[in-house]
C-alpha cells in the first residue's frame, strides 16, 4: 500500500570478529517499514550476531548501519532504544519483582514524575494503553512474576511498542525466539497481533521453526556461516527450499580424520531409557557403547543441551532411568559423575573447565588428587611426574607445568582439560561444544584425540557447534527438537548421512 | 601477552613484602630503639596471637568466604580456659579447641546446607558465641590464680631466649603451611576460590571443603584465645573483641584476594607483621591508640581495592 | 501473623505485657533499631549489605554531643546540629558508594572500612570520655512526650513515613527493586546502576546518622561505644521482618513489623527474667532462622 520503500534500517557489509571466529562476514539486510522480515539460519550462522549489533549490544568491526537512510551507530542497548529499536527476548526480561506497569516504563518513569514523585495512577494508566495496543486484557497492577510466559511476551510487545511514543522514524522490533515457550494457541494470538501491528512498526522474526517463519514472515534472509546466502519473499518458499539453503556442502571426509573411525564395540556404557528432565527434555532412550562417538543434534530448545548437563551430573533427571555399567544412577552433583568414570569438556571452558589462576599441573590433578596423596599428603614429586606424563602426551604447549592455564591458548586449554579427565580415568566423556573459539589446527587435534581415544575403548557424547561436524565424528547421531529425540542415524565410516537429511527434524 | 599479565601479579606477590621492609626501615629511622632486638623480638609476641587468628581465617577467606566470628570465638576459648583450667588441668586448653572446632562446623553447616551467605551466618554465630562466653562466665572477667597459671606456662615462659609464643606462632605457621599447601583440602580450597565453577564440575565436593575450612577457623580462633588467656592471665568474653578488624587487615594487606584464590599463610604472615609494624610504629609516634583504628580502616579499603581481581566479579554487590 | 501470634503468647505469659506503660517502653526500644532499618532496608533490598551502621551512628552521635549545648564546650548550635550530623552521615555513606561503585569493592568490605574509621574517629575525638548533652530540644526527644509517646518515637515514625514515600514514590525507591531484582535487565533499561548505588548507601548514611541522633538523646549523653551491638539488632530485624538478602524483596514496612518482633520478643524476653546475655544468642539464632526461610535454595554459589 505504502510507496515508501525507503529501508527503516539497513545494515550494509556488516563484519565481526570474535577471538577465534569470523562471526559475521560481509552481512547485508534491509528493513523496510511495515514489513515482517524473517531470519533463519543454523546455531552459529550469525543470526544472533547480528541482532545483538542491531540492538546495540556488540558493536561491528566493518559496515554500516543506516537508519532511515542516514548513517548511525547504535551505542547501547538504550541508544537502540532512543532510536525506535525495541527487543523481545528468548530469556525474558522483565523484572519478576515489579509490576507490569513498572517494567512498560522502566526507566522512563520521568514523564509521570512531578516534583520527585511518581504519579502511579498516570503510570499505570498509560500502561494500560500499552496494553490495549496489544489487546492483552492484564491488569498491569499485578507483579511480573505472576504471568503466564505468554503473557509476559505480549507485556514485553507492549513495552517494545511504547518506544514509537519517542522514536523518530519507524519502530523496528525483534523478535527473538519468541515462541519456543508458547502453545499452539498462544502463538496464533502472537502472530495475529504481530500483523495487527505493522502499520506501526517492522518487525525481524528470528526462529528456528521454519513452519512459522514463512507463515508471519513478507521475507525472509537465510545465514549460513556468518554470510547472508539467499533473500526471498516467503510466498515463494517453502520448508524444503530453506533447509537446502541452510546447509553447505559435503564435508570432506579427511578434515575429520574418517578414515580413523573404528567400528564401535560392544559393551554399553551407558543407557537412557525414558530420561525426561522437568519440561526441558522427555522420552529420551539410547545406547552408549564402548568406543562410539553418539552425536546430538539440535537447536537451542531441542533440549540437547539439558540432556548434556543431566549426563554431565549438573541437572539430575526427573523421570526415567540412567544406568551406567548396568547400574542405575541419578546423578544429583558433578562428583558423582566423576565417581563413575564420566568426564565433562564444557562450553565455557575458562569458567567451568579449568581454574584459569591455578597452574597447567595442580588443573590435570584437580580429578583425580586421590591417587597423589600419601599420609593425607600431596606427593610434589609424584604429580610433576603425571603433569609432565600428560602434557607430553597431549602435546600441549606450555612454557612448563607451573604456568597458569591463564595464559594457554584455547586449544592448549582444552587440551589440559582432557588431560585431566584422562587422568581421572574417565571413561565417558562429555564434549559440550568442544571446538568452540578453537582455530582450525587446533581443532584438528582435537580431532585426532576423539580417534584415538576412541579407537582404545573410551565413549563421548557429542554435542557440537555445528551440524557437520556432528555427522563427521559421530558413529550415530540423535537429533532433537523441542524436548524429544525425532530422528536417530546411523554414521558410520564411508556411510555418512547428509546434513540436508537431519537438518529437516531439527527445525 | 603472558609477561605483560604478569606484570601486576608480580607486584601483587612482592608488595607486601616490601612494603614491611620499608614501613620496618621507616619506624627504625623515626625511633631508633625500634631496631633494638629486645623491641623486635616483643613485636614478634606480640603478632603471635594475632598470626593465629588471621591463619585460621585466611583458609575461610581463601575459599572466598569470610568469617566474622573469630574474635567471639576467641574470648569464648579463653572463658573456657579460665573456668576449667584447675579442674582438667592440659584438658582445659584441648577443651577449648574441641569447641571451637564444634563451632566452626556449626557455621559451615549453615553456610553449606542453609545456603546463608558467610558473612551473616557468621556474625550471626559471633553473636550466639558472644551469648554463651557472657552466659557461662556471668558477664565478668576471669582472673586465673596460681594453679592455672602454673598450666599455662608453656605459654608464658622462654627458650633458648625467646618467648614461647614465638615458637607457638612458628609452630602454626609450619602446619597452617603444610595444610594450605600440600594438602588436598588446601589446593581443593585454592580451586574454589579461583574458580568454585570449575572446581564444582572437576569433582570436587566443595561443600565438604568448605565446611572444614570453617572448622579449621573456629579452631584456630581457640588456639589464638587460649594463648591470649595464657598471656594475659585471664579470660573474659570481649578478650579479643578487638582483634577482628586487624586480623582481616592482616589477610588482605599480606595479599591474600578478598575474591578468594589467590593467597597463602605466608603472606598472612607478612601481613600480620605488618598490622603490628604500623601498630607499634604509631604509638612510638604517639598516635592516640584509638585513632589507630582509622588507619586500620582505611588501609583495609585500600588493600581490598589493590588486590581484588575485578575480572572476576562481573557485578559487585 | 508472627507478630501478633508473639505478642499473645507474651500477653499470657505476663500481663504487664499489655500495660501503656510497657508499650513505650517497646515503642521507645524499637524507634532507633527502625531509623537504622529503614537505611539498611534499602541497601538490602539493592542486593548489597551495610555494615558501616554502627560507625556512622556513633559518629553521628559524637558530633552532635559536641556541637550542642553540652557539658565540655561552649558550642550550642541547637538544630543546626542535628542537619550536620545527617550530612556528615550522607557523607560517609557517599563515600562508601564511591569505593563500592568505583573501586569495585564488594559492599560488605567497603563498609567493613568505614564502620571502623567511624568508630576511630569517634574514639580519636574523645578517647573513652563521654560528653553530656544538655540542650533541652535533643533531650526532649527522649524526655518530652505527645500523646504518651516520646517525640523521638514519633521522629522515628516520620522517618518511616519518608522511607516509605521514598520506597514507593520515586523513582530511586522503584530502581532500588530493580538492581535487586535483576540488575543486569535493569541496566539495560537504561538505569545508571552506579547513580542508584551511591544514591542508596548516601540515603543510608542520613538515616545512621539520625539513628546516632536518637541513640544521643536517649543516653543524654555521646561517646564512642554508643554504637556497639546494633548492627546486630539492625540486621536481625530487616531479615526477620521478611526482606531478602538477595535484595527486590521485602520493604520498610516489612523492616518496620521486623523491628516490631525484634522489640517485643527482647522485651518479652525481660518480662520473663530471660538476661541480655542470651538474648544476643537468641538473636543470633533469629537470624539463621530467617534467614535459612527466606532464601532462594535454587541458587547454588553462595559466598
Amino acid at each position: 500500500m505504502s510507496a515508501d520503500t525507503t529501508a527503516a534500517i539497513s545494515m550494509v557489509g556488516i563484519g565481526k570478529r570474535f577471538p577465534g571466529v569470523h562471526a559475521l562476514k560481509n552481512v547485508s539486510i534491509e528493513i523496510k517499514p511495515g514489513e515482517v522480515v524473517g531470519l533463519i539460519g543454523e546455531n552459529g550462522a550469525g543470526k544472533s550476531t547480528l541482532m545483538k549489533i542491531l540492538s546495540g549490544v556488540y558493536q561491528p568491526d566493518s559496515g554500516q548501519i543506516l537508519i532511515a537512510g542516514e548513517e548511525n551507530r547504535i551505542e547501547s542497548a538504550a541508544d537502540a532504544n532512543h532510536k525506535g529499536i525495541g527487543m523481545v527476548f528468548q530469556e525474558q526480561s522483565l523484572l519478576p519483582n515489579l509490576t507490569i506497569g513498572e517494567n512498560i516504563y522502566l526507566g522512563n518513569e520521568r514523564q509521570f514524575t512531578k516534583f520527585g514523585l511518581v504519579q502511579w495512577r498516570a503510570l499505570y494508566d498509560a500502561a494500560a494503553r500499552q496494553l490495549e495496543k496489544v489487546k492483552v486484557d492484564i491488569d498491569p497492577r499485578m507483579r511480573a512474576d505472576a504471568l503466564s510466559f505468554a503473557a509476559r511476551q505480549m507485556v514485553e510487545l507492549a513495552k517494545a511498542l511504547t518506544l514509537e511514543e519517542h522514536a523518530a522514524g519507524h519502530l523496528v522490533i525483534l523478535l527473538d525466539e519468541p515462541t519456543s515457550v508458547l502453545e499452539r494457541a498462544e502463538i496464533d494470538i502472537l502472530f495475529n497481533r504481530v500483523r495487527a501491528l505493522k502499520s506501526r512498526a517492522s518487525f525481524v522474526f528470528v526462529s528456528h521453526r521454519l513452519d512459522e517463519v514463512l507463515q508471519l514472515s513478507d521475507r525472509v534472509y537465510v545465514m549460513k556461516d556468518g554470510e547472508v546466502v539467499a533473500e526471498l519473499a516467503a510466498a515463494d518458499a517453502d520448508v524444503g527450499m530453506l533447509h537446502r539453503l541452510m546447509v553447505g556442502r559435503t564435508q570432506q571426509a579427511d578434515y575429520y580424520y574418517e578414515p580413523l573411525q573404528m567400528p564401535v564395540q560392544d559393551a554399553i556404557l551407558l543407557e537412557a531409557d525414558q530420561l525426561a528432565c522437568g519440561a526441558a527434555y522427555r522420552n529420551v532412550s539410547f545406547k552408549l557403547r564402548a568406543g562410539e562417538v553418539l552425536g546430538i543434534a539440535g537447536v537451542i530448545g531441542s533440549g540437547r543441551e539439558e540432556l548434556t548437563r543431566t549426563l554431565a551430573g549438573f541437572a539430575p533427571h526427573t523421570a526415567g532411568t540412567l544406568k551406567i555399567a548396568s547400574r542405575e544412577v541419578r546423578l544429583e552433583t558433578p562428583a558423582e559423575a566423576v565417581d563413575l568414570g564420566i568426564g565433562y569438556i564444557p562450553r565455557e571452558r575458562r569458567v567451568e573447565g579449568l581454574v584459569l589462576f591455578l597452574s597447567v599441573s595442580a588443573n590435570i590433578t584437580l580429578a583425580d588428587l586421590a591417587s597423589l596423596t600419601r599420609f593425607g599428603l600431596i606427593d610434589a614429586r609424584k604429580e610433576r611426574g603425571v603433569a609432565t606424563d600428560w602434557t607430553a602426551r597431549l602435546k600441549v604447549r606450555t612454557p612448563n607445568i607451573n604456568t597458569l592455564c591463564l595464559g594457554l591458548s584455547g586449544g592448549n586449554q582444552q587440551k589440559v582439560v582432557l588431560a585431566k579427565w584422562l587422568n581421572a580415568k574417565a571413561r565417558i566423556l562429555v564434549l559440550d561444544h568442544p571446538t568452540r573459539g578453537l582455530d582450525v589446527g587446533a581443532k584438528e587435534e582435537v580431532y585426532e584425540l576423539v580417534r584415538r581415544l576412541t579407537g582404545a575403548g573410551l565413549s563421548i557424547v557429542l554435542t557440537s557447534d555445528t551440524l557437520e561436524e556432528t555427522i563427521g565424528l559421530s558413529h550415530s547421531v540423535l537429533v532433537m527438537r523441542d524436548g524429544e529425540i525425532t530422528h536417530r542415524a546411523d554414521a558410520a565410516r564411508g556411510a555418512k548421512p547428509q546434513q540436508i537429511d537431519l537438518i529437516g527434524h531439527m527445525v | 601477552m603472558a609477561v605483560k599479565a604478569l606484570r601486576p601479579e608480580d607486584i601483587r606477590k612482592w608488595l607486601p613484602l616490601a612494603t614491611l621492609a620499608v614501613l620496618i626501615l621507616l619506624v627504625g629511622i623515626a625511633q631508633p630503639s625500634f631496631l633494638q632486638p629486645g623491641t623486635l623480638i616483643e613485636l614478634a609476641s606480640d603478632t603471635a596471637v594475632l598470626f593465629i587468628l588471621a591463619t585460621g581465617v585466611t583458609f575461610v577467606i581463601m575459599l572466598g568466604g569470610i568469617d566474622l566470628s573469630i574474635q567471639s570465638m576467641a574470648s569464648l576459648a579463653s572463658v573456657i580456659v579460665a573456668l576449667t583450667i584447675t579442674r582438667l588441668g592440659y584438658g582445659s586448653f584441648l577443651l577449648a579447641i574441641v569447641i571451637g572446632a564444634i563451632a566452626g562446623f556449626l557455621s559451615g553447616i549453615v553456610h553449606v546446607r542453609l545456603k546463608i551467605p558467610s558473612f551473616i551466618a557468621t556474625l550471626a554465630m559471633g553473636g550466639v558465641l558472644f551469648s554463651a562466653a557472657l552466659v557461662i562466665s556471668k558477664e565478668r572477667s576471669i582472673t586465673l590464680d596460681e594453679t592455672g597459671r602454673a598450666y599455662q606456662a608453656w605459654i608464658t615462659s622462654q627458650a633458648f631466649g625467646l618467648p614461647n609464643v614465638i615458637f607457638i606462632g612458628l609452630l602454626v605457621l609450619a602446619a597452617a603451611h603444610v595444610v594450605q599447601a600440600h594438602t588436598r583440602f588446601g589446593r581443593y580450597s585454592a580451586a574454589i576460590g579461583a574458580g568454585e565453577p570449575a572446581a564444582y564440575a572437576s569433582g570436587v565436593k566443595v561443600g565438604r571443603q568448605k565446611i572444614f575450612a570453617f572448622v579449621l577457623s573456629a579452631a584456630f580462633a581457640a588456639v589464638a584465645g587460649v594463648v591470649l588467656a595464657g598471656r594475659l592471665a585471664s579470660g573474659s568474653p570481649t578478650l579479643a573483641a578487638e582483634l577482628l578488624l586487624p586480623s582481616i587487615a592482616a589477610v588482605v594487606v599480606g595479599g591474600t584476594a578478598i575474591t578468594g584464590g589467590v593467597g597463602s599463610i605466608w603472606r598472612t604472615l607478612v601481613g600480620a607483621l605488618i598490622i603490628s609494624v604500623v601498630r607499634i610504629g604509631m604509638t612510638f609516634l604517639g598516635v592516640n591508640i584509638f585513632a589507630q583504628n582509622i588507619v586500620f580502616g582505611a588501609v583495609l579499603i585500600g588493600a581490598v581495592a589493590i588486590t581484588i581481581d575485578r575480572t572476576k566479579i562481573p557485578i559487585v554487590k | 501473623m508472627v507478630l501478633v501470634l508473639l505478642c499473645l503468647i507474651i500477653a499470657v505469659i505476663n500481663h504487664n505485657f499489655l500495660s501503656f506503660g510497657n508499650f513505650v517502653r517497646i515503642s521507645q526500644d524499637a524507634a532507633i533499631p527502625l531509623v537504622l532499618g529503614l537505611g539498611e532496608t534499602f541497601i538490602i533490598l539493592m542486593g548489597s549489605i551495610d555494615l558501616s551502621v554502627e560507625g556512622i551512628l556513633t559518629l553521628a552521635a559524637v558530633i552532635l554531643s559536641m556541637t550542642v549545648l553540652n557539658g565540655l564546650n561552649d558550642n550550642n548550635l541547637g538544630l543546626l546540629a542535628v542537619l550536620l550530623v545527617l550530612v556528615v552521615g550522607g557523607v560517609v555513606g557517599f563515600a562508601n558508594g564511591i569505593v563500592h561503585v568505583r573501586l569495585k569493592v564488594p559492599s560488605f568490605m567497603a563498609t567493613l572500612g568505614s564502620w571502623f574509621i567511624g568508630v576511630g574517629i569517634a574514639n580519636a575525638l574523645l578517647g573513652g570520655m563521654a560528653i553530656r548533652i544538655n540542650d533541652p530540644l535533643i533531650r526532649g526527644l527522649a524526655i518530652r512526650r505527645a500523646l504518651g509517646l516520646p517525640w523521638g518515637v514519633w521522629l522515628a515514625l516520620a522517618c518511616l513515613a519518608v522511607a516509605f514515600v521514598i520506597q514507593n514514590h520515586t523513582r530511586l525507591g522503584r530502581y532500588i527493586y530493580a538492581l535487586g531484582g535483576g540488575e543486569e535487565l535493569a541496566a539495560l533499561s537504561g538505569i545508571s546502576v552506579s547513580w542508584v548505588r551511591i544514591a542508596t548507601f548516601t540515603l543510608a548514611g542520613v538515616f545512621y546518622a539520625m539513628g546516632g541522633v536518637l541513640a544521643a538523646a536517649q543516653l543524654g549523653l555521646g561517646n564512642a561505644q554508643i554504637g556497639n551491638g546494633r548492627l546486630f539488632t539492625t540486621v536481625t530485624a530487616v531479615v526477620v521482618g521478611g526482606t531478602s538478602l538477595s535484595g527486590g524483596e521485602g520493604g520498610v514496612l516489612q523492616t518496620f513489623v521486623g523491628v516490631l518482633i525484634v522489640s517485643v520478643l527482647s522485651n518479652g524476653m525481660v518480662l520473663m527474667g530471660v538476661p541480655p546475655s542470651v538474648q544476643i544468642g537468641l538473636q543470633g539464632l533469629m537470624i539463621i532462622g530467617a534467614v535459612a526461610l527466606s532464601i532462594d535454595r535454587k541458587v547454588r554459589v553462595v559466598k
